[in-house]
């Protein structure tokens, strides 16, 4: 190797789709074609080069000992699909078919009353890709009789040379109206504004880890309204914290997937989530992953426990009556509990095409498995279970 | 050893002298690296040598005439062979991997010329056409036909180690196995490599060591390969027979002393030098076609030089 003067390195040119008008030799493409003569790494900042449409069926059915509650049928459709090679347009709709029984606990309509209900929510993503970023713009419609939501939302993200960090930022708006059919509000509104930072880190070759941030601030109504006896704040802000934990198992092939997520928010609510997946590619074509999820709360400030005013009785918090609180609600989901979810997903690569997947999940939530005890009191176990078949096509 | 240098391993494999440099990280790391490295260029010398009996080409070779046995082959066989079909098409039947033959007529090692009988006796036995590749199973039909991967094989294993180190998060490394070179990022400071271009007709070409070079490529990322007269060659009354046969005259060109080409991967640069070496003056026009930088020795030792 001889030193001379320096000329402009060569940069031979790579047969990637950001280079869209690049002609690119017969031979390079052969060449290329070749296992293992180049590293193929997933970029963050590659354009999908295959467009995917996949529609899946969604069924979640809860339960409480003796009772059926309420059942979601959900068929979706989803969307991506590269254009040009550095946009990539994002679409999806879902429906939202819910029937059953109104929630048990402190409800206006106490016991088994029947309900329907019907949710259609699309949204629509552009992604523009570039060199090492790629920033994208959503936007969410959401729409049932009593509740509609718009979103907005813009996020970026950037790639080191080494393409071992990436860099992203987010922001986002959402407006809701709301409208319930018993009429105890009307044209009510709901404004969130969230930002988000993140990092991923390559840690090692087989070791991938992401940390992010989200911050959330709503103002407005943020009441259930049918049940009779809730009062929330209008103020919400939360804020979560997201880490996580790729870790691909040389020795046989899988891959070790955790999180860990730290909620918190101004009504009090305090959770810890952990979760752990395992992908086990069984053959070329059948991919196994079974998944648990461990989920403990604390109690919103202003829950209360199913002791009922003296004077006045059931559904009213105790000292209504005399002294009424501020704030008050019996909603079991800002109640103290833990929960646990067992499920595990199943996909079939049919050919280059074609792929189906399945997914079962089953959870359930009791106050006494709350982490280190001091669950709420009074509430029936609750138990969900949740289905889904899709099928996807390349083109 | 300077830092910037980073630590360079020598060994000999396929015939050739070869270095694996790596900069960026601690010796003991550096060791294990190149020693995977190397494992890796071994596997492909094994597995597609021609001298070793139970190498896949050996069991390839040794069916050749007996149409009822075609051959299975694995999938990387499978990818390689496809790789020498579409060269065989793409280079008009210049670049054809059953040429191997042709070197039973041609003896570099004494000058003196084989005698035309001989080679119109061999070049039958030359000729992709005369293989039948279905894509999983493979015949030779003509007996003794022979097939060798000596075209792409070692700048396959540049290509096979080189990712394999970047896979291991080298940043800084360069794979050499005899000339045939391939970056894996820059150097530890961030400048390219600097490849040297040997000169055809230096006296101590022969050697390896310490060679005259006539010009220099900055590399960073991709590869460099070279084909040259220079490497086999016999002079008889005054005139250069170099190892790089015309697979349909079975005869040396002569219109290049050596082609040097800048490629994403190294079997391509390595490919398109030797196609160029045999399509004389048509070089620069197939070149240019494919898009890639190159420089070009001419029979006069004038230099042409593309930047793509």
């Amino acid at each position: 190797m001889v030193a001379t003067s320096r000329a402009p390195a060569y940069r031979p040119k790579r047969a990637t789709t950001t280079e869209p008008r690049k002609r690119v030799g017969a031979i390079t493409l052969a060449a290329l074609a070749l296992p293992g003569v180049t590293l193929n790494v997933a970029h963050a900042d590659s354009a999908p080069e295959d467009g995917v449409v996949s529609a899946k069926l969604q069924v979640y059915k809860d339960s409480q000992p003796n009772l059926d509650r309420i059942k979601v049928i959900a068929p979706s459709l989803h969307i991506v699909a590269p254009i040009a090679g550095v946009w990539s347009v994002e679409a999806s709709v879902v429906q939202d078919n819910i029937s059953g029984a109104s929630p048990r606990w402190h409800t206006s309509v106490t016991g088994a009353s029947h309900m329907e209900d019907r949710r259609v929510a699309s949204d629509v993503k552009l992604t523009r890709f570039f060199e090492r970023a790629a920033v994208g713009v959503r936007f969410s419609y959401s729409d049932e009789h009593d509740y509609r939501s718009n979103a907005l939302a813009l996020d970026g993200r950037y790639s080191s040379a080494d393409n071992n960090t990436t860099w992203m930022a987010g922001i986002g708006a959402s407006h809701d109206l709301i409208n319930p059919v018993n009429q105890v509000v009307e044209n009510e509104r709901k404004n969130v504004v969230e930002g988000m930072i993140g990092v991923t880190q390559a840690l090692s070759k087989n070791d991938l880890a992401q940390f992010n941030l989200t911050h959330v601030r709503g103002r407005g109504y943020f009441n259930d309204p049918y049940k009779l006896v809730d009062q929330r704040p209008r103020d919400k802000n939360q804020t979560i914290g997201l880490l996580r934990w790729n870790h691909f198992v040389e020795g046989n092939g899988t891959t070790v997937r955790s999180s860990y997520r730290f909620y918190s928010d101004s009504f009090g609510v305090q959770a810890h989530t952990v979760q752990l997946e395992w992908v086990v590619p069984l053959s070329d074509r059948f991919m196994l992953t079974p998944s648990t999820r461990y989920y403990t709360q604390r109690q919103a400030r202003f829950y209360f426990n199913p002791v009922y005013d003296p004077e006045i009785g059931e559904p009213y918090p105790a000292g209504y009556s005399t002294n009424p609180p501020t704030y008050y609600s019996a909603d079991a989901r800002l109640s103290s509990y833990g929960a646990f979810t067992l499920g595990g997903k199943f996909e079939w690569r049919i050919d280059k095409l074609w792929s189906v997947d399945l997914k079962y999940e089953l959870y359930q939530q009791r106050s006494s498995w709350r982490l280190g005890g001091g669950g709420s009191p009074g509430l029936l176990p609750f138990r969900a279970q949740f289905a889904q078949i899709g099928i996807s096509r390349r083109f | 050893m300077p830092e910037r240098e980073g630590f360079g391993f020598t060994f000999t494999a396929m015939a050739s002298p070869c270095e694996i440099r790596l900069a960026g990280v601690a010796l003991a790391e550096a060791e294990r690296l190149a020693h995977a490295a190397i494992a890796e260029v071994r596997r492909i010398e094994a597995k597609y040598s021609r001298y070793r009996p139970d190498s896949v080409l050996s069991q390839i070779n040794a069916a050749a005439g007996h149409m009822g046995d075609r051959i299975a082959v694995d999938d990387e066989t499978a990818q390689l062979l496809n790789f020498a079909a579409n060269l065989s098409a793409m280079s008009d039947g210049l670049f054809d991997c059953t040429s191997g033959v042709l070197r039973r007529a041609w003896d570099f090692k004494v000058a003196r010329l084989p005698d035309q009988a001989t080679l119109d006796a061999l070049l039958p036995l030359v000729g992709w056409k005369h293989v039948v590749w279905d894509g999983q199973r493979i015949a030779l039909t003509r007996s003794g036909m022979e097939l060798d991967f000596g075209g792409f094989g070692k700048e396959y294993a540049v290509d096979r180690a080189a990712t394999l180190l970047e896979a291991s998060g080298v940043r800084h490394g360069l794979i050499n196995l005899g000339g045939d070179v391939r970056a894996v990022g820059p150097q530890l400071d961030g400048s390219a490599w600097q490849i040297g271009i040997r000169e055809p007709r230096d006296p101590g070409s022969a050697s390896n060591d310490h060679n005259r070079c006539f010009a220099s490529l900055p590399l960073i990322h991709g590869a460099i390969a070279t084909s040259g007269d220079y490497e086999r060659f016999i002079e008889v009354d005054g005139k250069r027979y170099c190892h790089i046969l015309n697979p349909k005259t079975g005869w040396p060109v002569s219109h290049w002393r050596s082609v040097s080409v800048v490629g994403t991967v190294c079997v391509l640069a390595g490919a398109l030098s030797t196609i160029a070496m045999l399509k004389g003056a048509d070089a620069e026009d197939f070149l240019n076609s494919e898009d890639v930088s190159y420089l070009l020795n001419n029979s006069d030792g004038k230099v042409v030089r593309h930047d793509a």
